[in-house]
C-alpha cells in the first residue's frame, strides 16, 4: 500500500502541528507573563529609568557643589567655628565621660531588675482582675490574701555590679526601679546641659554652610543618594481616606517632590521626571492632603498607559488639564474669587468674563454680586418684618392672657416677662432691618453695567455713526469690548432706530470750545490712560479696561463729552426701579420739588423708593475744573479719521422700525450689558455657565462638527470652548436654520491667550465632587481679601496702583513715565497699605480723596500728583470692603486700635527739629510744606497729614529702609544705622544728640506723630533761615 | 465611505466576536455541508452496491479501500481534540492580552447613552424589540426559544443521521436550523451590532453614525389602515388576522413537510402531540420574519392591538 492510500486518521502524524502549536502556546504564555509584569505596568520602566538618571544626575551635581563647599569649609569663619566646637567638646568631654560611665552602670541594672518586677506585677494584675469578676465576698477575700502573700514573698535579686544577691519584696523592687530610672533621666539631662555649647556651635556651623550654598548642599545630595540606594520598584500612591482618593501619579512622576529641583534637561530630557515647577503651591496644597488629580485632573488610579493615567481616553470624565489651561484646577475650589494668587491665566479668564460682558448674557454664580445681594437683602428684610410682626402679636396675646383674672399671679408674671422679652428682641430686628436697608440703598449705587447707557444716545452720539458701529464694532475700533453680532442690514436699521427713538432727550449746556493741546496734556497725565487707551495699532498706549478713544471725535457730541469728562456719573434723568421709568422734571414739579437728584437726593418724589441717580459706569470723577473738562473734550473731538464718511440714517426716525428693533434688542440680549429704556429688568439670554465644565459632553452641541471633532481629537470640553470662542457661530456650520434659530453669541475677536484664559476658567467651572474642606472658604481675614479683590477689579485700581507683588500698572508701560523726572508722578504702590495707614483715615480718603469739601481740585495726600486719586463715589459697603481688604493683606488686627506714641520731652522736640532740618536729612526738600512755591517741586506728602494717616510702626520701618518696601522710591535709604539694639542717625547729628541713648528713628517717628501745621511753619522759617547759611 | 466610522465600529473589542462570526459561521456551515454532501454520495453509492457495503462501512468521506472501518477514540480522536484545545488556548491567550474589556463612563441616571446597546449575544433580542412590543420580544419570544430548543429531542422522530454528517437524511432539520440560527439569530445580531446606530436607526456599513440624523417614518397599526377604531373591533379584527396567519402558516409548513416521501415517512412516525408541538413552534418562528417583512415593507406596526399585548 502506497503512502497516499494510508488512512490519514490512523497513519498521519500530528507531531508537527502539535509541536508548532505547543511552541506557540509557550510563546503566548511568555507574552502573557511579560504583559502582566511589564506590558500593562509601564511605570516599572519609568521607575527603573528614573533610578538610573537620578543617580547619574546626583553624581554630576555633587561635583560643582562639592567644590564650593570645600571652599566654604576652608574659610576662616568655618574653621573658627569648627575649632570652637572642638574646644567646647573637649572641655565638656571629661564630665560627659563620667556621666556616660554612670549611665552605663545603671542601664543594665534597670534591665535586669525589670524582669522579676514585671513577673510579679503581671501576676498581681491577673489576680486583681479575678477579684473584680468574682461575685462572692469570700472568694474576693481569698484572692486579696493571695495578692498580699505575693507581695510579701521575697526574691533573690542579683543585679550586675552588686557584690552579692539581695532578698527583695515586690515593693522594694518597685522603689528601687523608680529610683534608678529617675537617676538615669537626671544624668542624661546633665549631659545635655554639658554638651549644650557644643551643639549650639555645631548648629551655627551648619547654618553658616547652608546659608552660603545656593543649591542643595552635599548633605542633602547625600541623603537623597542614600534614599535612592534603597529605591524600590513599587507603586507609589497617595491615599486620602475621607475623599476616597487614590493617586498613583508619582509612580512615574518620581521627581515631583524631590528636595532637589529636577528639570527635564537634568534628567536626560525626560519631562516626566521633572520636579513640580512651583514648590510654593505644593507647600500650600500638600499632596498628602490634596492628592494630584483634584487639581490636575486625570485618572489617578490608572497605571496601565499614559493615555489612561492622564484621562485622555474617551470615557474619562476629568481629563488632565492641558498646560495652557492648567489653572482650571484652581477654579474648582477657588470659586468665590476674582483674583487667585499664582493663577494669572485663570484671573485673566475671569476678568474677561466679567469685563468683556460674558456675564451680560451668561449667569455665573458669584459674578452677579450686586444683583444677587440685592434680592437676598430684600428677601431678608421681608422675613424680618414678618418675624417682628409675629413677635409683637405674640407679646399682645401674652399680655391679654396675663390680664385675664383667671390667670394665676405666678403665670401672669411669667407672661409679662415673656411679652417684655419679645418686645426687646424685636428692637434687635429693627437694628438689623436698618442695616439691611442701608445696604440695599448702597447696592443701588454699586450696580454697574458692562457697556454704556443707551438711554443717552441722542445726546451723546452722532446718529449716522450708530449703524456703522453695529455692523462691525471691531472693524471700527480694534479690540473693543462690544462684540460683533451677525446682523443683516435690516436688523441693523431696526436696532439703530429703536435705540435712537428710545433715548431720553435732555438739555445740554452749550459749551465753549476748549484748548486741545492742553487737553492732550491733561488726558495723558491726569490718569485717564490708566483705563483708556489712545492710538491705533502699534501706537496704542494706555489701559485696556475702558474704550480706546482714538476715533472719539467721529462719534460723539462735544457738549456731552464735556459733561461726561467733568462728571461721568451725571445722569440726565434718574431711574425709578419701582415705577420702572426715568423720572422727568414733571415728576418732581408735581410734588413741588426742584429737579435735583444726586447722591444726597436719592428718593423718588412719587413713591419714596431709592432712585438710580448715577450712570452705572465705574468711571470716576477726576474732579476736573470745567475748563479742563472742555480741554480734554476738545482734544478728544480732534481724534478722528479724516476720510471717514457716514451715510445718512434717516430711517432711524421711522416709528415703524422701532417695534421691530425692540424685539431684536431683546432677542440679542443687548440689555445684558447696556442700560436701555424699558429693558432695565431683562433676564439673561444665555445659558448658565457656573457648572459648564462638568456638563456631560453629550450635552454640548457640536452639531455637524461632532464627527470632525471626534476624528481630530477635540471632542472635549476644551475643544468645544476653544472653537466656540474663536468663532461663536462655528456650530451653525452647515446647519439649515432660520435666522432666529441660529446661535446668537456674538464674536469677541478673542486672541489665542484670551481664548486660553476663558477656556481655563470654563474648564474649571465644574460641579466639584470634592468634600467641603477642599473649598477655599476661609472664615478669617482671607475672606476680606476675596471680597476686596472684587471691588479692586471692578474699579480697576490696578490700572494706577500696584496692589500685589509682581503686578505692573499701566503707568509702568507708558512712554512718558519712563522718564526719570516723571517717575515720582506714578501713583503710589499699595503693597503694604494696610500696615501703612490708619484705616479710619483710609475710609475718609476713599470717600473723599481730596480730603476737603471745598478745595476739591487736588489729591488729598500727594498734591503734586498730576494723576490724582479720583472720586469713585464708593458706597459704604465698598469702602468697608476696600479698607478691610488692605487691612487683611497686611495682616492687621480688626477693629483698628491706634498705636500709642510716647509724648516728646522738650529736649527731644528740639533734637527732632534739628534732625529734621539738618543737612543729613533734608526732609522738607521733597516733602510738601504748604508753601505753593515749594510744593510745585515737591514729590512727597505733607507731614501734617502723617499723624492721622500713618501708623507709627510702619513709619519707622519705612524711614529705616524705604527702598526695600518700594524699590525705586526717591526717599533715601540708609538714613539710620544700627548701633547695638537701637537705630542712630547715619549722618552727622547735631550736638544736642550727644548722650541721647534712645532710638533715634523712634524719636523722629514720635516727632512726626505730634506734628502740627504750626510746627511746620516754625520749621519752614527756621529752614529758610538755615538755607541762608553756608 | 466613512472608514473612520467603520473602523471604530469594527475595532471595538465588544464587536470583534461579531466580525469573527461574519466569517466563521458561513465557513463552518459550508464546511459541514460539504462533508454532508460527500457522505450523502457515499451513502447512495453503498446503497446501490451491497457488495461494497460489506467492506465500506464508514459513512465518512473520504474513504479508501483498506482503511479501517472504525477507529478508536483513543488515540485517534483525542489527539486531534488535544491539538484543537491547544489552538483554542493560544487564540484565547492572545485575545485576552490584546483586547481588553471595553469600559465606558460611570453610569449616569440622567443621561442615557445613544445608541444604547445590549451585550452582543443579546442584540438579537434587542433587534426584535423593533418589531414587537416589549412584552412579546422581551418575555414571550425568548421563553419560547428556550422551550422550543428543549423540545427538539422530543419531537425529533428521525432516527438517522447520528454520529456522521448528512444532509439528505436530515434535510428538514438542517434547513430549519439554518433558518432559525443563521437567518434569524445571527443576522439579527449582526444587524444590531454593525447596522443599528444612534436612535437605533438603520445605518448601512460605511455611513457615518450621525447623532443629528433625522428620518421620516410613520408606522400604523393594521386595524387603522382598515379604518377600525373601536377597541373591541380592533381586538376581534387582529385576532382574526393572526388566526388566519396561523392557519395559513400551518398549512404551508405541512405542505412543505410532506413534499418528499422520506419526510412523509418521518411524519408517520410522529404522535399527534409531537406534531402539534412542532407546528406551534414552527408557526411562531415563521412569524418573526413575516412580522419583520410586514413592518419593513408595509410600515405596519402592530397587527393585533389589545390593551394587554400587541402583536
Amino acid at each position: 500500500m502506497s503512502d497516499q492510500e494510508k488512512d490519514p486518521v490512523v497513519h498521519s502524524s500530528l507531531s508537527k502541528p502539535l509541536f508548532i502549536w505547543s511552541a506557540l502556546l509557550v510563546l503566548s504564555l511568555v507574552w502573557g507573563l511579560y504583559d502582566e509584569m511589564y506590558g500593562i505596568r509601564p511605570w516599572k520602566g519609568y521607575e527603573a529609568r528614573f533610578e538610573k538618571l537620578y543617580g547619574r544626575y546626583l553624581k554630576q551635581a555633587k561635583l560643582p557643589e562639592g567644590e564650593l563647599e570645600r571652599q566654604i569649609k576652608s574659610s576662616a569663619e568655618y574653621q573658627r567655628l569648627t575649632r570652637e566646637m572642638n574646644a567646647a567638646a573637649a572641655e565638656a568631654a571629661p564630665a560627659a565621660k563620667a556621666i556616660d560611665e554612670k549611665v552605663n552602670v545603671i542601664v543594665p541594672q534597670i534591665l535586669a531588675l525589670n524582669d522579676p518586677f514585671q513577673e510579679v506585677r503581671s501576676h498581681i494584675g491577673s489576680l486583681t482582675y479575678q477579684i473584680e469578676v468574682t461575685r462572692s465576698e469570700s472568694g474576693k477575700n481569698s484572692l486579696r490574701k493571695q495578692i498580699e502573700e505575693l507581695k510579701q514573698e521575697t526574691r533573690k535579686i542579683q543585679l550586675p555590679g552588686w557584690a552579692e544577691a539581695k532578698e527583695m519584696k515586690f515593693d522594694d523592687m518597685n522603689v528601687l526601679l523608680l529610683q534608678m530610672k529617675a537617676q538615669k533621666a537626671d544624668l542624661l539631662q546633665q549631659r545635655v546641659e554639658i554638651m549644650k555649647k557644643t551643639t549650639e556651635i555645631s548648629k551655627q556651623r551648619d547654618e553658616y554652610l547652608t546659608d552660603r550654598i545656593p543649591g542643595a548642599s552635599t548633605e542633602t545630595l547625600t541623603s537623597v543618594q542614600n534614599s535612592l540606594d534603597k529605591f524600590d520598584i513599587q507603586i507609589r500612591q497617595i491615599h486620602i481616606k475621607d475623599v476616597d482618593l487614590v493617586d498613583r501619579c508619582e509612580s512615574c512622576h518620581l521627581g515631583t517632590r524631590e528636595p532637589v529641583q529636577l528639570t527635564a534637561a537634568s534628567m536626560g530630557g525626560e519631562q516626566v521626571f521633572a520636579s513640580h515647577p512651583n514648590k510654593e503651591l505644593l507647600k500650600i496644597h500638600d499632596p498628602d492632603k490634596f492628592g494630584c488629580t483634584p487639581c490636575h485632573g486625570g485618572n489617578g488610579v490608572a497605571l496601565s498607559s499614559v493615555t489612561k493615567a492622564h484621562g485622555y481616553n474617551k470615557y474619562w470624565l476629568w481629563p488632565l488639564h492641558h498646560k495652557e489651561n492648567i489653572e482650571a484646577g484652581c477654579q474648582q475650589c477657588h470659586v468665590k474669587e476674582i483674583v487667585t494668587e499664582m493663577a494669572p491665566t485663570l484671573n485673566a479668564g475671569r476678568e474677561i468674563f466679567r469685563l468683556r460682558g460674558c456675564m451680560g448674557c451668561h449667569r455665573y454664580d458669584g459674578f452677579d454680586r450686586e444683583a444677587d445681594e440685592m434680592s437676598s437683602t430684600t428677601q431678608q428684610i421681608h422675613q424680618l418684618d414678618q418675624q417682628k410682626a409675629e413677635w409683637i402679636r405674640q407679646a399682645g396675646f401674652d399680655e391679654q392672657k396675663a390680664n385675664n383674672p383667671r390667670t394665676s399671679d405666678a403665670d401672669a408674671k411669667k407672661l409679662f416677662q415673656e411679652s417684655n422679652d419679645l418686645k426687646v428682641r424685636s428692637t434687635g430686628i429693627d437694628a438689623k432691618i436698618e442695616q439691611l436697608d442701608m445696604r440695599s440703598r448702597s447696592l443701588v449705587r454699586e450696580v454697574k453695567k458692562v457697556g454704556p447707557s443707551l438711554k443717552e444716545v441722542r445726546m451723546k452720539l452722532k446718529k449716522e455713526w450708530i449703524p456703522v458701529w453695529l455692523k462691525d464694532p471691531h472693524n471700527w475700533r480694534e479690540g473693543t469690548k462690544m462684540p460683533t453680532f451677525r446682523l443683516d442690514d435690516y436688523e441693523i436699521q431696526a436696532i439703530a432706530a429703536f435705540i435712537w427713538q428710545s433715548g431720553v432727550t435732555g438739555q445740554l449746556a452749550q459749551q465753549k470750545p476748549g484748548d486741545p493741546v492742553k487737553g492732550k496734556e491733561a488726558f495723558e497725565t491726569r490718569g485717564c490712560m490708566a483705563c483708556h487707551s489712545m492710538g491705533e495699532g502699534a501706537q496704542k498706549q494706555g489701559g485696556t479696561f475702558a474704550a480706546n478713544l482714538s476715533r472719539e471725535g467721529e462719534k460723539a457730541n462735544y457738549d456731552y463729552i464735556v459733561r461726561w469728562v467733568h462728571n461721568p456719573r451725571q445722569r440726565t434723568e434718574p431711574y425709578c426701579a419701582y415705577e420702572k421709568k426715568d423720572l422727568t422734571a414733571e415728576d418732581y414739579s408735581k410734588h413741588n420739588l426742584p429737579f435735583v437728584f444726586d447722591l444726597e437726593h436719592t428718593k423718588c418724589p412719587n413713591d419714596g423708593h431709592e432712585l438710580q441717580v448715577q450712570q452705572m459706569t465705574p468711571m470716576p470723577s477726576l474732579r476736573l475744573t470745567e475748563d479742563e473738562a472742555r480741554d480734554i473734550a476738545s482734544y478728544l473731538m480732534t481724534k478722528k479719521h479724516d476720510n471717514a464718511t457716514y451715510q445718512d440714517a434717516g430711517y432711524m426716525d421711522d416709528p415703524n422700525l422701532k417695534n421691530k428693533g425692540l424685539a431684536l434688542v431683546r432677542f440679542y440680549g443687548c440689555a445684558g450689558c447696556h442700560e436701555i429704556s424699558g429693558l432695565e429688568d431683562e433676564q439673561r439670554i444665555g445659558t448658565e455657565l457656573t457648572k459648564e465644565g462638568s456638563k456631560p459632553i453629550e450635552r454640548l452641541d457640536f452639531a455637524l462638527l461632532g464627527h470632525q471633532a471626534e476624528e481630530e481629537g477635540w471632542e472635549t470640553h476644551k475643544g468645544f470652548f476653544e472653537h466656540k470662542l474663536a468663532d461663536p457661530a462655528v456650530y451653525d456650520q452647515g446647519k439649515e436654520k432660520a435666522k432666529q434659530d441660529r446661535l446668537k453669541m456674538p464674536n469677541f475677536n478673542f486672541s489665542k491667550p484670551d481664548i486660553d484664559a476663558v477656556t481655563t476658567f470654563l474648564e474649571g467651572s465644574v460641579d466639584s465632587t470634592m468634600p467641603a474642606r477642599y473649598f477655599y472658604a476661609p472664615a478669617d481675614q482671607r475672606q476680606d481679601i476675596i471680597e476686596g479683590w472684587w471691588v479692586v477689579r471692578k474699579y480697576n485700581c490696578m490700572g494706577c496702583h500696584r496692589v500685589h507683588v509682581g503686578q505692573t500698572t499701566v503707568f509702568d508701560t507708558m512712554a512718558r513715565y519712563q522718564d526719570p523726572d516723571w517717575l515720582e508722578q506714578k501713583p503710589p504702590t499699595l503693597i503694604g497699605e494696610g500696615a501703612r495707614v490708619n484705616p479710619e483715615w483710609l475710609m475718609g480718603f476713599l470717600n473723599n480723596p481730596a480730603l476737603s469739601e471745598t478745595d476739591t481740585d487736588r489729591d488729598g495726600v500727594r498734591r503734586y500728583l498730576h494723576a490724582r486719586m479720583p472720586t469713585f463715589s464708593f458706597s459704604d459697603g465698598e469702602i468697608r470692603k476696600l479698607v478691610r481688604f488692605f487691612q487683611a493683606l497686611s495682616s492687621q488686627a480688626a477693629p483698628f486700635i491706634a498705636q500709642q506714641v510716647d509724648p516728646l520731652t522738650d529736649q527731644e522736640r528740639t533734637m527732632a527739629r534739628q534732625l529734621f532740618t539738618s543737612e543729613g536729612a533734608p526732609c522738607l526738600k521733597c516733602h510738601m510744606t504748604g508753601d505753593p512755591k515749594h510744593d510745585a517741586k515737591a514729590t512727597a506728602p505733607n507731614f501734617t497729614v502723617a499723624k492721622d494717616r500713618l501708623q507709627p510702626g510702619w513709619t519707622k520701618r519705612w524711614i529705616l529702609d524705604p527702598a526695600m518696601m518700594a524699590p525705586g522710591t526717591a526717599m533715601p535709604s540708609g538714613l539710620f544705622k544700627r548701633d547695638g539694639d537701637r537705630w542712630v542717625f547715619a549722618g552727622p547729628t547735631p550736638a544736642s544728640f550727644n548722650g541721647y541713648t534712645k532710638d533715634q528713628a523712634d524719636l523722629l517717628v514720635r516727632y512726626m506723630f505730634q506734628f502740627t501745621p504750626e510746627e511746620l511753619n516754625r520749621l519752614r522759617s527756621s529752614a529758610g533761615a538755615g538755607a541762608g547759611k553756608p | 465611505m466613512d472608514f473612520h466610522q467603520l473602523w471604530t465600529i469594527l475595532s471595538t473589542p465588544d464587536n470583534v466576536p461579531i466580525v469573527l462570526l461574519l466569517f466563521v459561521v458561513p465557513f463552518y456551515t459550508w464546511y459541514a455541508l460539504r462533508q454532508s454532501f460527500a457522505n450523502d454520495r457515499l451513502i447512495a453509492e453503498l446503497e446501490a452496491n451491497p457488495e461494497m457495503a460489506k467492506t465500506h462501512h464508514r459513512k465518512v468521506q473520504p474513504y479508501k479501500p483498506g482503511w479501517a472501518k472504525e477507529v478508536h477514540v483513543w488515540p485517534y480522536l483525542l489527539r486531534i481534540e488535544f491539538l484543537a484545545a491547544i489552538i483554542v488556548t493560544v487564540i484565547l491567550m492572545v485575545w485576552s492580552i490584546t483586547l481588553n474589556a471595553p469600559l465606558e463612563e460611570p453610569s449616569n441616571p440622567t443621561l442615557t447613552m445613544n445608541p444604547s446597546k445590549a451585550p452582543w449575544y443579546f442584540l438579537g433580542l434587542q433587534e426584535m424589540l423593533v418589531y414587537f412590543d416589549p412584552w412579546m420580544a422581551g418575555v414571550v419570544m425568548p421563553s419560547l426559544i428556550i422551550i422550543g430548543l428543549m423540545a427538539i429531542p422530543f419531537i425529533d422522530a428521525n432516527p438517522l443521521g447520528n454520529g456522521y454528517y448528512t444532509f439528505r437524511q436530515r434535510k428538514y432539520s438542517i434547513l430549519t436550523f439554518i433558518f432559525g440560527f443563521i437567518v434569524l439569530w445571527v443576522s439579527m445580531i449582526v444587524i444590531g451590532t454593525l447596522i443599528r446606530g444612534p436612535g437605533w436607526m438603520w445605518f448601512w456599513p460605511g455611513t457615518t453614525w450621525d447623532h443629528n440624523r433625522l428620518i421620516f417614518e410613520v408606522n400604523r397599526d393594521l386595524p387603522d389602515i382598515f379604518g377600525i377604531t373601536a377597541r373591541v373591533g380592533k381586538i376581534i379584527f387582529g385576532a382574526i388576522v393572526v388566526l388566519l396567519y396561523c392557519v395559513a402558516a400551518a398549512i404551508g409548513v405541512h405542505k412543505l413537510l410532506t413534499r418528499t416521501s422520506f419526510n412523509r415517512k418521518i411524519l408517520a412516525r410522529m404522535s399527534v402531540l409531537q406534531y402539534v408541538t412542532m407546528q406551534v413552534f414552527l408557526v411562531i418562528m415563521l412569524a418573526l420574519p413575516v412580522k419583520i417583512m410586514v413592518r419593513l415593507l408595509f410600515r405596519i406596526k402592530y397587527i393585533w392591538v389589545t390593551p394587554w399585548f400587541n402583536i
